[in-house]
C-alpha cells in the first residue's frame, strides 16, 4: 500500500472535517514468536497487523482517534469522532505541530533479509539454544526458549508538510533454564535482540549464560541488615536510569514532580557520571530518524560528568516551558498520543574493569538483579529487592538472595566512585558496571 | 524478550504496553457518535459485524483443523474506548479508540499454533486458520463438532449503559475529582485524572460446538495528586474500577476518591526513614492481597504447573499454608473488575477455592492447561485482545475473611510496619520470590500505628509468606489492578486486614 498517499490524504480530510490541524501515524507490521520446550514446538504465533492514529487540533484543543480498519468509511468515522471528542479539551495556545521536515539519517535499522529466513531454521534456533543451556547436569528442567521477529514500517504525515517513513526490524533469540538442588529452585535466562539475523548472538553463549545465572544462585546465604559497597552489574542498568529517566521528563519538570526539576546545570552526581541519549546509533534498538511526531532524533548529553545538563521535550511540552523540542516525543504504536521518551540511554562507559571494580571491594554486594520501581521520580527515593553476589577481600564469597537495597537519588549518584568499561549498546536501556561505595542493605 | 516476570501494578504501565508492537485501542463516542459509527463500519465492511455468522465460523473451525489438530477456536473481537486525562486542571487528552480483529487457534498435543488478523472477513480468517495450524502438520486430524449458539449467567448488570453518556459527563466527572482534590489541602499542588472505559464485544466459537457471544463494559478511574511539604513531594494514588455502566459514580463518588488520594499525599509529607531487616507487618484491607495475588496467585496457575516448573507443582492435597489461610479466586463477585460472564474461551465464572484452610485444593487452569493435568476448566482462560492467545489468569483474587478483629491485629503486635497501601510489584513464578513496594506505611510501635515512613520494598518467598500469615482478619475488601504476564488482565486483588510475621523490609536505615 502506498502509505505517503493515505496519510496525505487522511491530512486533507480531517482538515475538511474541521481540523486547522492534523497529523497522521500508520503503523504497519508483522511478528512471529516460536516458543520451544523440551525439543518441542510449545507455540508459534504469527500475524501482520496495522493500525492509524488521528491527531487533530480545533481551535487550540486536541484529541486523538485510532482505528485499524484502513477502509474510507472506518477512518472518516475515527477522524469524526476525535473532531468531536477535541470539543471536551481544554484549549492551550501551545498545542501545536512540528514543521521539521527533516530526517537525521540512521544506518541499518531494517534487515529485509530476516523474513526470508525458513521457519524451520527459526525453530531449529529455539530448539538449540535449549538443548545447549540444558547440557549442564546441574541444569535440571527447561523453563522454555524463544525466537521471535518483528518488521514494522512506520509513516507519518502532518498538515505542516511532514510525510516521511521508515522501516525497522528486530528479532531475539532466549531461554530460561531451572536448576534444582533439593528443593532448591533457581532459575535463570538470558536472550540477544538485535535489528540484523544475522547480527544475534551464537545459541552456545546465551545458553551458557542463562546456565550460569541459573546454578550460580544455588545455596544463596543471608547476611546481616549493614551498610556496605554495593557493585550494580550491566544487567541492572534499568534500576538506576529507570528513575533519571523519568525524572528528566520535562512535562514532569513543569509540574514540579521531578527530583530534578531545579537542578539544571548543576551537579547532581559523580563527575564519573555521564548519561546520553542517543536516536542516531547505527543499528541501535531504540535509532530511530525521526520521533514520535515527526521531529529528527539527535544525540544529546543528559548528565555531563556530573553535571545535569538538559531535560527531554516534545514539541507541546517544549513550548510550554518556553524551549525547543529536543525530538524526544515518544509513540508506544498507533494507539498512544505522543508522550516523552528516550532512545538509546546509556551511562556512558568509564575506565575500569568489571573485575577492577570486585577487586577494589572490600566488602559489598554485587547486584545481578533488582526489583522493584527503583528511584521514585518524584522525590528521588530508592528501594529494591536485591540478589547477586557477596563479596569479602575484593572476591565473589557466596551467592545472596532475598536482600533489600535502599538509599537516596542525590547520595547514591554523588558518592558513585567507580565506572566499568563493559558498556553493551545492543540493549536500549544500558550501563557498565558500576559502584556505589555505601548503601543500607536490608538482611536478617 | 526475557520472559518478564509477573507483575502487578495498580495503573497502566505505560512502558510496559510500549515494548511491544500492538493495538488496544482506546476509543470512545458520545451516544449518537457510537451509532453512527458502528452503522457506519458495518456499511464500510460488512464482514465486521459483531455477530460474525456461525457458518463462516463453521468453515474457518474446519480449515483451522485440515492439517490435524485436537481443537481448533475463532475469536472475534470489537472493542470501543474512551481515554481522558485531565491534569493540571486541563483536559489534555482525549483518545478514541476502535479495535476489532480476530484469533485463530489450533492445538495439537501440547502445540498450540495461534494467529490473528485486523480484518474479519472469511479469506483473512482462512489464511489465519492457515498459520495456526502449522503446529498441526502430521498429527491426528479431528472432526469439529458443529456450532450451537450457548449461553451464561450474566455477573455483570448495568443501569446507566456507557453508550448513553455523553462525554461532557465523563469530563464533569473528573473536573469534580479534580476540584475535590484541590481544595482538600493547599500543599496538593497538582491532580491528575485519568478516565478510562470501553466496551468490549466478544465472540467465540469452537470445535467443541460452543458459540457464545457477549459484550461487557469496563470502568477505570484513577487519581494521583501530588503534595508539596517543605522539603519533600509524595504523589498519592487512588483508584476505582467496575465491569459497569456509568452508575458506578453514583456508589462511588468521584470526590471521595479524590479526597482518599489527597489525604494520602499529605499524610506521607511526614514520612521518616523506614528501618530495614526482617520486620512484622500488618497489612491493611484491600489492595494488599496483591501480595498474595503475586506470591501465591501466580503459582498457583495451572501453566507452570503442567511444565513441572511451578513451586506448587506435586502440591495438591498437601498442606502449603497455615490453617487460618484460605484463598479464592472468583471470576463470578458482581460487577467487579475481574468479573466477565464466562472467560475467553468461554467458560463459566465461578468460585474457586484455591487453598483451603491451608491445604492446596486447586490449580487455576485453563483449556490446555486442564487438559494437560486432567483437571477442570476453572474459568481462568483470558487473554487480553485478539492479539492475545488465551492463557490462565487470575480474576477476584483474594485471602478470605478470618476470625480477628483489625484492630486486635494491630494491637498485639508490638512493633513492625503497618502497611495501608502498596503500589504493586512482582514475582518469579519459578523459584516464588515476590517483592513490593509500599505507597503508604507508618511504624507500629506497641500495638499502635504511629509514624509514617517513606516507600519501602517488601520482598520474600511465597511459600514463607503464607506459613507467616499469622493472623486474619474478618474485613475483606478489594481494589482493582493491571496484572501483566506477557500480556494484561484486568483483575481485583483483596484481602482482610492480615499480619505477617519476618519479612524483609527495604528500608534505609538500620
Amino acid at each position: 500500500m502506498d502509505y505517503k498517499s493515505l496519510a496525505g490524504q487522511l491530512v486533507q480530510t480531517c482538515l475538511k472535517k474541521g481540523a486547522d490541524s492534523a497529523e497522521i501515524f500508520i503503523q504497519t507490521g508483522r511478528q512471529l514468536r516460536i516458543e520451544v520446550r523440551n525439543g518441542d514446538i510449545e507455540t508459534v504465533q504469527e500475524a501482520a497487523s496495522q493500525g492509524i492514529g488521528f491527531r487533530i487540533f480545533a481551535g487550540g484543543r486536541m484529541a486523538f482517534a485510532s482505528c485499524n480498519d484502513f477502509s474510507d468509511a472506518a477512518t472518516a468515522s475515527a477522524i469524526d469522532s476525535a473532531v468531536r471528542f477535541a470539543q471536551q479539551t481544554t484549549a492551550d495556545p501551545n498545542n501545536v505541530l512540528p514543521d521539521d521536515k527533516g530526517n537525521t539519517p540512521v544506518a541499518d535499522l531494517y534487515d529485509e533479509g530476516i523474513g526470508r529466513v525458513v521457519m524451520e531454521r527459526k525453530i531449529e534456533l529455539a530448539q538449540t539454544v535449549e538443548r545447549l543451556a540444558l547440557k549442564d547436569s546441574r541444569i535440571t528442567k527447561s523453563a522454555g526458549s524463544r525466537y521471535a521477529e518483528g518488521e514494522a514500517e512506520i509513516f507519518l504525515a502532518n498538515s505542516h508538510g511532514l510525510s516521511k517513513g521508515y522501516k525497522s526490524s528486530s528479532c531475539s533469540l532466549g531461554v530460561s533454564v531451572v536448576a534444582e538442588k533439593g528443593a532448591q529452585k533457581s532459575s535463570g535466562n538470558d536472550s540477544c535482540s538485535r535489528r540484523f539475523f544475522a547480527d544475534l548472538k551464537k545459541p552456545d553463549e546465551i545458553a551458557a549464560k542463562a546456565a550460569r545465572k541459573a546454578y550460580e544462585m544455588i545455596d544463596p546465604r543471608m547476611v546481616k541488615t549493614q551498610r556496605a559497597a554495593v557493585i550494580f552489574d550491566t544487567d541492572v542498568a534499568g534500576a538506576l536510569l529507570g528513575g533519571i529517566l523519568a525524572a528528566v521528563n520535562g512535562e514532569r519538570v513543569l509540574q514540579g514532580a521531578s527530583f530534578l526539576g531545579t537542578r539544571l546545570n548543576q551537579k547532581i552526581a559523580s563527575p564519573l557520571l555521564t548519561i546520553v541519549d542517543d536516536g542516531t546509533r547505527v543499528k541501535g534498538p531504540a535509532s530511530r530518524p525521526f520521533d514520535g511526531e515527526g521531529v529528527p532524533t539527535q544525540k544529546r548529553l543528559i548528565v555531563d560528568q556530573g553535571v545535569l545538563k538538559g531535560f527531554m521535550y516534545n514539541t507541546i511540552i517544549a513550548r510550554r516551558a518556553g524551549v525547543k523540542t529536543t525530538g524526544n516525543a515518544s509513540r508506544g504504536g498507533f494507539t498512544d498520543v505522543p508522550g516523552i521518551g528516550p532512545h538509546n540511554f546509556y551511562i556512558a562507559a568509564g575506565a575500569n574493569s568489571r573485575e577492577d571494580i570486585i577487586a577494589a571491594t572490600q566488602k559489598g554486594l554485587l547486584l545481578t538483579e533488582v526489583t522493584g520501581y527503583g528511584i521514585n521520580p518524584v522525590n528521588g527515593d530508592f528501594s529494591g529487592g536485591a540478589s547477586g553476589f557477596w563479596i569479602e577481600g575484593g572476591k565473589i564469597a557466596f551467592p545472596v538472595k532475598g536482600l533489600t537495597i535502599a538509599g537516596r537519588a542525590d547520595e547514591i549518584l554523588n558518592a558513585l566512585d567507580m565506572m566499568g568499561n563493559d558498556l553493551d549498546l545492543n540493549r536500549a536501556t544500558a550501563a557498565p558496571t558500576f559502584r556505589i561505595p555505601e548503601m543500607q542493605i536490608g538482611g536478617e | 524478550m526475557k520472559p518478564a516476570n509477573h507483575f502487578i501494578a495498580d495503573m497502566p504501565r505505560r512502558d510496559f504496553l510500549q515494548a511491544s508492537l500492538k493495538g488496544g485501542v482506546a476509543l470512545a463516542a458520545s451516544p449518537s457518535l457510537m451509532a453512527s459509527l458502528l452503522s457506519a463500519m458495518e456499511g464500510g465492511a460488512a464482514a465486521a459485524k459483531l455477530d460474525p455468522d456461525p457458518q463462516m465460523l463453521n468453515r474457518i473451525i474446519r480449515a483451522a483443523l485440515q492439517k490435524g489438530g485436537d481443537f481448533a477456536e475463532v475469536y472475534v473481537e470489537n472493542r470501543i474506548a474512551r481515554d481522558i486525562l485531565l491534569e493540571e486542571s486541563k483536559v489534555k487528552q482525549a483518545v478514541f479508540g476502535i479495535s476489532r480483529g480476530a484469533g485463530v487457534r489450533v492445538i495439537a498435543g501440547d502445540k498450540t499454533g495461534y494467529a490473528y488478523t485486523d480484518e474479519i472477513s472469511e479469506d483473512k480468517l482462512k489464511r489465519a486458520a492457515e498459520v495456526a495450524s502449522y503446529v498441526a502438520r502430521g498429527s491426528k486430524p479431528s472432526a469439529p463438532v458443529a456450532l450451537q449458539k450457548a449461553s451464561r449467567p450474566s455477573f455483570v448488570s448495568v443501569t446507566v449503559p456507557l453508550q448513553d453518556v455523553a462525554d461532557a459527563r465523563r469530563v464533569e466527572i473528573m473536573q469534580r475529582a479534580d476540584q475535590a482534590a484541590l481544595s482538600h489541602d493547599p500543599r496538593i499542588r497538582m491532580a491528575s485524572i485519568s478516565y478510562y472505559d470501553e466496551i468490549r464485544g466478544r465472540t467465540i466459537a469452537n470445535s467443541e460446538g460452543l458459540l457464545l457471544n457477549d459484550e461487557l463494559p469496563l470502568l477505570f478511574f484513577i487519581v494521583q495528586t501530588l503534595g508539596v511539604g517543605a522539603n519533600t513531594r509524595h504523589m498519592g494514588r487512588e483508584r476505582l474500577s467496575m465491569h459497569a455502566g456509568f452508575e458506578m459514580f453514583d456508589r462511588v463518588k468521584p470526590e471521595e476518591v479524590a479526597r482518599a488520594c489527597a489525604r494520602e499525599s499529605i499524610a506521607m509529607l511526614a514520612a521518616e526513614d523506614c528501618p530495614a531487616g526482617k520486620m512484622d507487618i500488618v497489612m491493611q484491607n484491600g489492595w494488599g492481597g496483591v501480595l498474595v495475588h503475586e506470591a501465591v496467585g501466580h503459582p498457583l496457575e495451572a501453566d507452570n504447573i503442567a511444565r513441572q516448573i511451578g513451586v506448587f507443582t506435586g502440591k495438591m492435597g498437601q498442606k502449603v499454608a497455615s490453617d487460618i489461610f484460605t484463598m479464592v479466586d472468583d471470576g463470578s463477585i458482581p460487577n467487579a473488575r475481574g468479573t466477565t460472564d464466562f472467560d475467553d474461551e468461554g467458560t463459566p465464572m465461578r468460585r474457586n477455592v484455591l487453598i483451603e484452610k491451608g491445604v492446596l485444593k486447586l490449580f487455576m487452569t485453563d483449556f490446555l492447561s486442564a487438559r494437560q493435568l486432567k483437571m477442570a476448566r476453572t474459568g481462568n482462560g483470558r487473554r487480553e485482545s485478539f492479539r492475545n492467545m488465551p492463557i490462565p489468569r487470575m480474576t477476584n483474587t483474594f485471602i478470605d475473611n478470618g476470625r480477628d478483629k483489625p484492630e486486635d491485629i494491630l494491637a498485639s503486635t508490638p512493633k513492625g510496619i503497618y502497611v495501608q497501601s502498596l503500589s504493586g510489584g512482582s514475582v518469579n513464578p519459578t523459584t516464588g520470590m515476590f517483592n513490593f513496594t509500599c505507597r503508604e506505611a507508618y511504624l507500629i510501635e506497641n500495638g499502635k500505628k504511629t509514624r509514617p515512613v517513606k516507600g519501602a520494598t517488601l520482598i520474600g518467598s511465597c511459600l514463607d509468606i503464607i506459613s507467616n500469615i499469622d493472623a486474619v482478619g474478618n474485613d475483606l475488601d478489594f481494589g482493582p489492578g493491571i496484572c501483566g504476564k506477557g500480556q494484561n488482565a484486568e483483575v481485583n486483588a483483596g484481602q482482610p486486614t492480615v499480619r505477617i510475621r519476618g519479612i524483609n523490609v527495604g528500608g534505609t536505615r538500620a
